[in-house]
């Protein structure tokens, strides 16, 4: 009976093992088949740009003809892998030529298929379909859908709505920032870069009054933003705007105003203001960057404001002023207080004693 | 009539380079890789060669150096993705290198140092 069902059991083994080499023949030849369709397609694809951009003298490129030679290597509505391939080769090929050509391709990738099948991914209700559509139109400069993006700019997703903000600001540029009082979700760090990098890159000549319209909004991320956009442009005028988050109660908002501010030199009364600042930060760490910044930017030694931090401040905020004080010819000064701390332990171990 | 030689891992960039070489009265070879080149490509005096540097196994310099010494040619091109300033620098302080481009580019500026 035993022997039933080991024969059994080994017969079953048998087939699943059989089952699985079937599979693994399967998929390589996929695989092969698959890769070269690809290869054809980039290849056919290639061609047409280069005729198209440089066509042979006397020989137009003809349009309908160019349809039906993508139609006949698959790109057809229902075959959506071949369609997300060729989008994708034309992102590569848009981002990787300028100039004239650049106009002239944004034409050709208008008039051949998908038409539209980035627009259409705009109501997928997959995030990452929506995220990716939104992608695809900025970076193929499809601006005549900016007013979807529009629309996207506070979804609940944070790839949507953060490629959707990016977006915006391709299209827009300074503008955009007249919608940054009204983005109603958490923008995060790596967003504000990707946002001030793009300004820079589209849009190097800042437009300060539509910069300045933003500055009432009161949103923490909003005034990151601004403080990063501040420092990138290097918009002397508002450095204002920075030193007065600098003894803000919002961790993350001092620390990008201390980090902001300190690209700048200062004049000497935005550093007495900073000064003044100074003591309400309630992080050391914090602190000591912006002490290290203050002894940086300012020509003379402020001998009050350093005592006073020796005398009060934290035991790490006085080491490093102490640091300050001797390295910049004041040894007297941190001797005298060491010393005097030295009179007073002597005076309360005698009392003990 | 003059000869050029386009190597381009890119075959998008491979071919649009292949037709500029081409309407500037050039007889061009487009290869997508040194492997491709054949030993009668050896032999030949190329007016122009127009390559990437990235490859696989080699280092971008080297691989400048090793088609200086293999192939003849009268001037060299470099279109490439990796368009850091210190390759750039390196690369152009080397000697019959005339261009340096980095992608994305202006194939305009390609015609007029071909043309």
């Amino acid at each position: 009976m035993e022997a039933e069902v080991l024969k059994l059991l080994i017969k079953l083994l048998l087939i699943i093992l059989v089952l699985v080499y079937f599979s693994i023949a399967f998929t390589m030849y996929y695989r092969k088949w698959r890769t070269k369709r690809l290869k054809i397609i980039e290849n056919t694809f290639a061609k047409i740009c280069s005729l198209y951009l440089y066509p042979i003298p006397n020989e137009e490129p003809n349009l309908i003809d160019i349809q039906r030679e993508l139609k006949s290597i698959g790109i057809v509505p229902n075959k959506p892998r071949n369609v997300q391939y060729l989008i994708d080769l034309m992102i590569r090929t848009q981002r990787s030529i300028l100039g004239e050509n650049y106009i002239k391709l944004k034409k050709l990738f208008t008039q051949i298929p998908p038409y539209g099948a980035s627009a259409s991914k705009l109501n997928s209700k997959k995030w990452y379909t929506k995220a990716r559509g939104v992608r695809e139109i900025y970076e193929m400069d499809q601006s005549q859908y900016t007013r979807d993006l529009i629309k996207l700019r506070n979804n609940d997703n944070i790839y949507v709505r953060r490629e959707a903000q990016i977006g915006i600001v391709i299209f827009l540029g300074w503008k955009s920032l007249r919608f940054l009082p009204y983005l109603k979700r958490q923008m995060t760090l790596w967003q504000q870069i990707k946002i001030v990098e793009k300004l820079n890159d589209l849009y190097p000549v800042p437009d300060l009054t539509h910069l300045r319209r933003a500055y009432n909004s009161d949103r923490p991320y909003a005034n990151e933003l601004i403080m990063r956009i501040i420092r990138k442009f290097n918009i002397l005028e508002d450095i204002a705007y920075i030193i007065q988050f600098i003894d803000h109660p919002k961790f993350e908002t001092r620390e990008a105003a201390i980090y902001c501010i300190s690209s700048f030199s200062l004049t000497e009364e935005q550093t007495r203001d900073i000064k003044e600042k100074f003591y309400n930060i309630s992080n050391v760490e914090q602190q000591l960057l912006l002490l290290k910044y203050i002894q940086r930017v300012s020509m003379e030694i402020d001998l009050a404001f350093y005592k006073n931090l020796l005398y009060k401040g934290n035991d790490i905020i006085k080491l490093s002023t102490a640091d300050i004080l001797w390295n910049n010819g004041y040894k007297e000064v941190v001797q005298e207080y060491y010393y005097q701390q030295y009179t007073q332990n002597a005076d309360s171990q005698s009392i003990s004693v | 009539m003059r000869k050029a030689l386009v190597i381009q891992e890119d075959i998008i960039i491979l071919k649009i380079l292949e037709r500029l070489v081409i309407l500037n009265q050039y007889e061009c070879r487009a290869i997508r890789s040194i492997n491709d080149l054949e030993i009668e490509d050896q032999s030949e005096n190329f007016d122009i060669i127009i390559s990437d540097i990235l490859f696989e196994g080699i280092a971008p310099l080297d691989f400048v150096f090793q088609i200086q010494e293999i192939i003849l040619h009268k001037s060299l091109i470099i279109v490439t993705n990796m368009g850091q300033y210190k390759i750039e620098k390196d690369i152009l302080a080397s000697e019959n290198v005339s261009g340096f481009f980095a992608i994305p580019l202006d194939m305009e500026d390609i015609q007029k140092l071909i043309a």
